[in-house]
This record gives structure tokens, C-alpha cells and sequence, in this order.
């Protein structure tokens, strides 16, 4: 495990080393490891960093409120409400790979505008070691706003988190006091609920999802998963007060592990379960049935797409 | 202080790998398959996973070193195979969960877990001939070959991979292998 105070210190030393006197700027998203490098960065050089947060309508519920709140200390955050722009973006695209290439296409071109504005000199990101992996090996590839340094011409780019481990970063947040909600927040995909609905990303499919994953987050806490999130799978038939609906199938998934890099599916109580798809079909006229996904990794990975 | 290097046969875990000797306080470093063998300076080597036999690189010329290895998945059917084992496609992919059958407990790396242990694997092909020499040293419902060694020789492999969280006393199999190296 990484020496936490030993790693901000040199971490935020080499933030102002290498950015100096000019302007930085970082894509927030919410996850963990933006919200560590953007803390780390706001440390080393104060308002010299621009955060900015994207709403891009893939965003968990009460996420954007969530930010607002937590990083209010940082004067220079900007949020951005791109939503209507992203579901236009994404018309049509069903395959995985593209989606993620389409939302980090539009983020960058939401970013651009950004970082022009504020004559940002430095990227920050917070990319960590996982991430890396992942992209080299050709597993997923993983945005992280990958192709922004195509767009705009960076002076340089700084990853802060790039050797560190998820649950490494977590320390790491706990020691600079960000507020527990982020320390503890699991694991949320970069391209958000896109990756969590297969197929068509539409608002519907995404309201399904948002609404999903927020009652599946909250029925399972007790149990303590790493991750628990659902999908929206695909359509099936169903009856509903005596009416034939062909409705969403939404998969809930929840798993235990150490560092992504391996992960069990966890054994809910059948209660536990139940309630889930309780509510799940009662509060969303449109799905038609819930199921739970017993799969480890691996050979499945956590996320779907 | 004991340095144990880890080949990078460009596997999921081998960064684990690296993260579990440091984690145990070893002296340890990650380098590349086609690194030449005079420039490591190491007291033992692990051999990691990975996905392909035709990008082993020089793992061949490592095991001619003259310290202890540990090969991993790949690593382990890399040492079958360049010592006149052979390896092919099991009956049945081993994935995640899989309960392992000590079969040797006086073997140095995994006798100590014996009579059985828990551990996290991930691949379709398996060792099916243990070269000359080598101890069958455990096994599952899964795959017949979990793991051999060759004491005399300070060459060990298992077919899963004791560097995730998930398998149970994966630490216990790195501190032996230590012990081993420390040797």
C-alpha cells in the first residue's frame, strides 16, 4: 500500500514543478480518481486549475447536485450542461467501442471549448494504473478525454494518480478530507450510464438505468459490494395488471473485490434480491423483468460493455 | 535484501505480481520479456501471465539463469513447454473460483496449503505432460496440471494466479517462494 503522506507530498510538488506558473485545467467527473487528482492539483497551484464537470445526461442521479456541494470550496469549478448535445451525439450507436468514441469525441469538443476559454496550459487527469492496463492490453479502451491533447495543443499532461491503485486512490482521498461520500463512491465508468444500457443509448433507456443503479446502490449497502450497479439488457415480455408490456430487461450486478482487477459476484440474500425487483418494476412502468447476475470476473468484467 | 524480478509476458496481473513481492518487502522490479539476462540482476524471477505463447519474448534464456522461478499461468506453461512438457486446450476453460488439491505437502512453494486452497484462475489452455524432472504438485475438477515444480532445479509454476485478492493464500505462496529465493 502506498505511503499516502509521503505520495501528496510529492505528488503536489510535482503538480507545481511542472505546471509552474501557467493555467491547469481538469475534467471532473465525480469518480474517485478525477476528484483525488483535481484535489491534488487545487492543493499544488489553487486557482491556477480550472475543474470542469461535464453533465453529459449519463450522469448517476444526484450526481451533478453532489458535486456542487462537495467541491464548492473550489471557486473556479464550472459545470456545463451538455445533456441534449450527448443524446444527439449518441443517435443510432449501438456498438460499444463506438459509444465510448462518440461520448469522448464530444467531451472533448465540450472541453476544448473550455480550455480555450481559460488559456489552459496543462491537462490534468486522473488516469490510474488500472486504466493503463486495460487501454495497452486492448481490453477497453478507456476516454480519460484521450484525444483532447489531439485538439488542443497542451504544454503538457499531468497524472497525478497514474501508478495507484483504486483502492490506493481511496486512501489517498480519505487524507485529504474529501467528504466520505467521495472516498467511499464506487467505481463509475467513464462514459457513465451509456455503458450501462446495451444497444441504443436513448433517454429512456437511461432513466431506466439511473433509476436502477440509484435503488440497487441503495438496497445493497448493507452488504458492502465494491460495485453494484444495474444494466438495462435488452426487451422482453411481461404482464402488468393484466396487460401485456414488452418492457426493458434490467440485470443488476454486485460484486466484491480488492481492486477491479478480479471480482466476485456476491451472494445477496434472496429478500435483498427481491426488494430490488420490487421496485425496480413498480417504479419503472416500462421494465418488464430483473435479473441477477452470478458471473465473476473472469471471465465476465464488471461492467457490461 | 532479496530482489526478485518480475517478466513481463504482458498479462492482466502482472503489475499485481510486482505489488504483492512489494507488499511483502521484498526489493522488486517489473521488466519487459525481451530485457537481456545479463542485465537482470535479480535473486529469483517470476514468469507472468499472459495471453499469447508467441509473445513469451526471451523467457527461454531465464530459466537457463541459474536463481529460482515462478511461472504463472503462461509463465507455468512456458516452463512445461521449453523443458519437454507440452501444453494444449483443457476440456474445460478455468475461470474465477476454482478449489485446488495439494498433492505434494512437503513441496516448498505449496505444500504448506495443503490439503486444499481456493484460488482465482483464468485460462483455456493447461499443462498436459510435465517435463522430466518436474513433481505434479496439485490439481482440480478443472485442470490436471495446477501446479508442478522441480526443487533441485528452483523451477516452480502454477496454473492460477496467487497475485489477485480473490485466491485465498496467494500471499503464503509468494512468502514461500521468498523463502525459496532467500535460500
Amino acid at each position: 500500500m502506498v505511503d499516502v503522506d509521503s505520495f501528496i507530498d510529492e505528488a503536489t510538488a510535482e503538480i507545481r514543478e511542472q505546471v509552474g506558473d501557467e493555467h491547469a485545467i481538469i475534467a471532473l467527473s465525480g469518480g474517485v480518481d478525477s476528484s483525488v487528482a483535481a484535489a491534488l492539483a487545487y492543493e499544488a497551484i489553487g486557482d491556477q486549475l480550472t475543474p470542469v464537470y461535464v453533465d453529459t445526461g449519463l450522469m448517476r442521479k444526484g450526481e451533478t447536485e453532489g458535486i456542487r456541494e462537495t467541491f464548492a470550496f473550489m471557486e473556479s469549478l464550472r459545470v456545463v450542461e451538455a445533456q441534449d448535445r450527448f443524446f444527439d451525439a449518441l443517435s443510432g450507436v449501438t456498438d460499444p467501442e463506438e459509444k465510448r468514441k462518440v461520448i469522448g469525441e464530444q467531451f472533448i469538443r465540450e472541453f476544448e471549448r473550455e480550455a480555450k476559454d481559460t488559456d489552459a496550459e496543462y491537462l490534468v487527469q486522473g488516469t490510474i494504473y488500472p486504466d493503463r492496463i486495460e487501454s495497452e492490453g486492448n481490453i477497453k479502451s478507456h476516454h480519460n478525454v484521450g484525444g483532447l491533447p489531439d485538439v488542443v495543443d497542451f504544454e503538457g499532461i499531468v497524472e497525478p494518480v497514474r501508478d495507484l491503485y483504486k483502492d490506493e486512490v481511496r486512501e489517498v482521498a480519505r487524507a485529504l478530507d474529501l467528504e466520505e461520500v467521495v472516498a467511499e463512491r464506487m467505481p463509475f465508468p467513464g462514459p457513465g450510464l451509456a455503458v450501462r444500457v446495451i444497444g441504443e443509448v436513448t433517454p429512456e433507456k437511461v432513466e431506466v438505468a439511473r433509476d436502477a443503479c440509484h435503488v440497487v446502490e441503495e438496497e445493497t449497502e448493507e452488504h458492502e459490494p465494491w460495485q453494484a450497479f444495474a444494466a438495462v439488457v435488452g426487451k422482453a415480455t411481461g404482464v402488468k395488471g393484466d396487460n401485456r408490456v414488452h418492457g426493458w430487461i434490467v440485470s443488476v450486478r454486485s460484486v466484491e473485490s480488492r481492486d477491479g482487477m478480479t471480482a466476485r459476484a456476491q451472494e445477496l440474500p434472496w429478500e435483498t434480491l427481491q426488494r430490488i425487483q420490487s421496485r425496480i418494476t413498480g417504479q419503472n412502468e416500462n421494465v418488464a423483468r430483473v435479473v441477477y447476475d452470478v458471473t465473476h470476473k473472469p471471465p465476465a468484467t464488471i461492467e457490461y460493455e | 535484501m532479496t530482489r526478485i524480478v518480475v517478466i513481463d509476458n504482458h498479462g492482466q496481473f502482472t503489475h499485481l505480481e510486482g505489488r504483492a513481492l512489494r507488499d511483502l518487502g521484498v526489493d522488486t522490479d517489473i521488466v519487459d520479456n525481451t530485457t537481456p539476462p545479463e542485465e537482470i540482476d535479480a535473486d529469483g524471477l517470476v514468469l507472468s501471465g499472459g495471453p499469447d505463447m508467441d509473445r513469451i519474448g526471451r523467457c527461454a534464456e531465464y530459466l537457463k539463469m541459474d536463481v529460482p522461478v515462478l511461472g504463472i499461468c503462461l509463465g507455468l506453461q512456458v516452463i512445461a513447454t521449453e523443458l519437454g512438457g507440452s501444453v494444449g486446450e483443457g476440456d474445460y476453460g478455468g475461470y474465477a473460483d476454482v478449489t485446488v488439491e495439494v498433492l505434494d505437502e512437503d513441496d516448498p512453494l505449496i505444500g504448506s496449503l495443503a490439503p486444499e486452497t481456493r484460488v482465482w484462475a483464468s485460462h483455456a489452455d493447461e499443462v498436459k505432460e510435465l517435463p522430466d524432472g518436474f513433481t505434479h504438485t496439485a490439481t482440480s475438477d478443472v485442470c490436471g496440471i495446477e501446479a508442478m515444480s522441480n526443487a533441485d532445479e528452483g523451477l516452480y509454476g502454477v496454473q492460477w494466479h496467487p497475485e489477485v485478492a480473490h485466491t485465498a493464500e496467494g500471499e503464503e505462496v509468494f512468502e514461500n517462494f521468498i523463502d525459496i529465493c532467500s535460500q
